[in-house]
């Protein structure tokens, strides 16, 4: 097998390139999009038709996020402009709003949309986000002044209130960042969505697979250079030529989503979570996965033109289906998500998403990287059965 | 030391080799001759382990090498008909991966290489990618490569194919050298001069059947004193060899491009006849070669056919 890896890495001399374009593809496409992700901001309109300090103070809560542009409007411009597409969203605070949070009961923003997207998931989380924070504020200061008011009779409740819903929005702004992430990471509870780690870890994936698949596939050029068969005739065996083959290209695949992995840890400081084990376990997992789908496509194929004109549209097409290009969430069609299910990207995803985007721990990437394995493990036997050929 | 036993091997309906028998003794060159497509390099294949047959069995050392191939493949030298080489490793390279994989590591590997080198008369190239050789460099690195181990049985499967007559001079002398060495060879070949030359003993194939064997005396035998005539003419017609046919003492006639081969009794004698009837189709002659028997004049006698058709 020692051998079969030499060469391999030998012949990786003359087709270095490959590993290249596409590391320098998916870190160029990153910091595209990333350049992108932070100088657009997409325009929401807030329609206030409660009118009270609450529905004042909600808006001037949203109008603190980075990621949208808030815009005051009426209803009517709203939805014509959203029908127009000049803005991705409107946020209709109803009446009732001030009473709903003063009292506790189930709070409604109106939403007018057209579609939905991933900006648009982004944007419910940060509305939840501020519902969550002032109802929690209201409940505290509520409690705090009929405590104050029950130990001192004759203490001003409002004022009391007021002045404790102020310190408690205050210690909100203070503490928000840390003690947010740790509890929810913590309990493993899924957080939200994050659209610029979505593309990073999407491209990691899409483009990594073009180098495992082709850098397996010179069992093609073998056939093509004759020497596969006066291979097969020396007394190494069969299952030593596979893997001394598997060995190299997996080592290539590591290689390459490791520089991808840490490219976009310090080009563009993306955090990937905290839990190495698991994107350990699932790099692992995936690369090994593609370099039997890589198998089999080699041997279903009988050349390494096929190959380059089979490979791309069979890995866009699954990375497409498996949302490696646009979040699932935003897929409603059941077939297309079954199909989904059916592709390696989509587990290598959830995976890496989980434990990147979602904050969650090394448990959330098990069963992601035991059904890649499955997928893998049937490739491995499909294409070692095929590539004989 | 290797035995074959009535071996079949179909393709669908299509019969490649169709039962054939024959024994390779222990430091002989023994030769498979016969046109493309005869079977000859599918009975290599198989013999090499590398295709299956549809039926029959080969005996290496007394033992099937359809139960134990191990043997077999650590001592056989294969030298296919294709180049079977990386174009973009250089020659050194290229005979420390093939070395590697017969189980030649260290000091032991490059002594082997400096060896083979030697004997193929690459010596000074071997630093060169192999994708800028002359297609006889390729053809001597190819043989070069089944020679690392030292094998047992070397079989060589038309390597003499498309390359220049020196390449050529020095392929045939190499075997003649490792055959003097005690090297067993098997050597397939549509060149009937090139069997002539190195072959103790020859199968003779077509349609996938060997039609005879022996040693080239024991062949040419077949065909007694009759002489092998060659003419290449102008404006040569498919009906030729039917003319030449008609003539008293003419056995058979086979047409190969511009040359018409005829196969007879007492050559001197036809070659009036043959002159005449050239003139009588308006045909012009480009040249006459009247040879003594041999394997072409085998070939052409037991099938009716040129051997390079």
């Amino acid at each position: 097998m020692l051998s079969i890896v030499k060469l391999r890495l030998l012949s990786l001399r003359d087709n270095y390139v490959v590993f290249l374009v596409m590391t320098a593809m998916a870190l160029g496409f990153t910091a595209v999009f990333g350049i992108a992700f932070n100088t657009y901001r997409p325009s929401v309109i807030i329609v206030d038709e409660d009118n009270t300090p609450y529905s004042a103070e909600f808006m001037e809560e949203l109008k603190q996020n980075k990621i949208f542009k808030f815009l005051d409007s009426d209803k009517n411009d709203a939805i014509a402009r959203v029908e127009e597409g000049k803005v991705l969203a409107a946020l209709i605070i109803n009446e009732g709003f001030h009473d709903n949070i003063e009292r506790g009961r189930e709070i409604n923003i109106g939403q007018v949309k057209i579609k939905d997207d991933k900006y648009l998931l982004t944007l419910q989380e940060t509305v939840k986000g501020i519902i969550v924070k002032m109802a929690g504020s209201e409940r505290i200061s509520t409690v705090t002044a009929n405590f104050v008011s029950s130990q001192k009779p004759g203490a001003d409740v409002e004022k009391i209130k007021d002045l404790a819903y102020e310190n408690v929005m205050d210690s909100w702004i203070f503490k928000k960042p840390l003690k947010v992430t740790s509890t929810l990471a913590d309990t493993d509870i899924q957080s939200g969505y994050d659209s610029m780690k979505h593309s990073m870890i999407g491209f990691t994936v899409f483009f990594s697979m073009y180098t495992i698949v082709f850098s397996i596939g010179t069992v093609l050029s073998d056939k093509r250079y004759k020497t596969w068969d006066r291979m097969l005739v020396s007394p190494v065996s069969m299952s030593s030529i596979l893997s001394g083959t598997m060995v190299v290209s997996f080592l290539v695949g590591m290689i390459q989503m490791s520089v991808l992995i840490l490219g976009g840890r310090y080009l563009f400081g993306l955090d990937w979570g905290r839990s190495l084990g698991g994107i350990i376990m699932v790099t692992t997992v995936f690369v090994f996965t593609i370099t039997s789908f890589g198998l089999m496509l080699s041997g279903i194929v009988k050349t390494e033109a096929q190959l380059g004109a089979v490979a791309p549209v069979v890995l866009t097409s699954t990375s497409m289906l498996g949302g490696t290009m646009w979040p699932l969430e935003i897929v409603n069609n059941k077939v297309l998500l079954f199909l989904a299910e059916l592709t390696p990207q989509k587990w290598a995803m959830q995976g890496f998403l989980n434990i990147a985007a979602k904050g969650m721990g090394f448990k959330s990437a098990i069963l992601p990287s035991l059904v890649l394995l499955a997928m893998g493990i049937t490739f491995f036997t499909i294409g070692v059965k095929t590539v004989k050929r | 030391m290797l035995k074959v036993e009535n071996l079949y091997k179909n393709f669908g309906n299509i019969a490649a080799v169709a039962g054939i028998s024959f024994e390779v003794k222990r430091g002989e060159v023994f030769g498979l001759l016969g046109p493309n497509g005869a079977g000859k390099s599918t009975t290599i294949s198989i013999i090499s382990t590398l295709l299956p047959p549809s039926r029959g069995q080969i005996f290496f050392e007394g033992e099937s090498i359809f139960e134990n191939s191990r043997n077999l493949r650590q001592k056989l030298g294969i030298v296919p008909q294709d180049i079977a080489l990386y174009p973009t490793l250089t020659g050194y390279e290229n005979l420390r991966f093939w070395g590697n994989l017969y189980g030649l590591k260290g000091a032991e590997l490059k002594k082997r290489i400096n060896e083979v080198a030697e004997i193929i008369g690459l010596k000074e190239r071997l630093k060169d990618k192999v994708e800028k050789y002359s297609g006889g460099m390729k053809r001597r690195l190819n043989i070069g490569a089944a020679l690392l181990h030292k094998p047992d049985l070397l079989i060589m499967d038309e390597p003499t194919v498309g390359i220049d007559p020196q390449s050529r001079s020095h392929i045939l002398e190499t075997v003649l050298k490792l055959n003097a060495q005690g090297m067993t060879i098997i050597y397939t070949t549509h060149y009937m001069e090139e069997a002539e030359e190195l072959c103790s003993r020859i199968c003779i194939m077509d349609e996938g059947k060997i039609i005879a064997s022996g040693t080239k005396q024991e062949l040419v035998e077949l065909v007694k004193e009759r002489t092998r005539i060659n003419i290449k003419l102008d404006n040569i017609s498919d009906n030729m060899p039917q003319v030449f046919k008609e003539i008293t003492g003419v056995l058979d006639a086979a047409i190969l491009d511009d040359t018409v081969t005829l196969f007879g009794e007492n050559g001197d004698i036809l070659l009036a006849e043959i002159i005449s009837k050239v003139l009588e189709e308006k045909s012009k002659i480009q040249s006459i070669d009247i040879h003594k028997p041999d394997l072409e004049a085998v070939f052409l006698h037991l099938t009716g056919k040129a051997l390079r058709d």
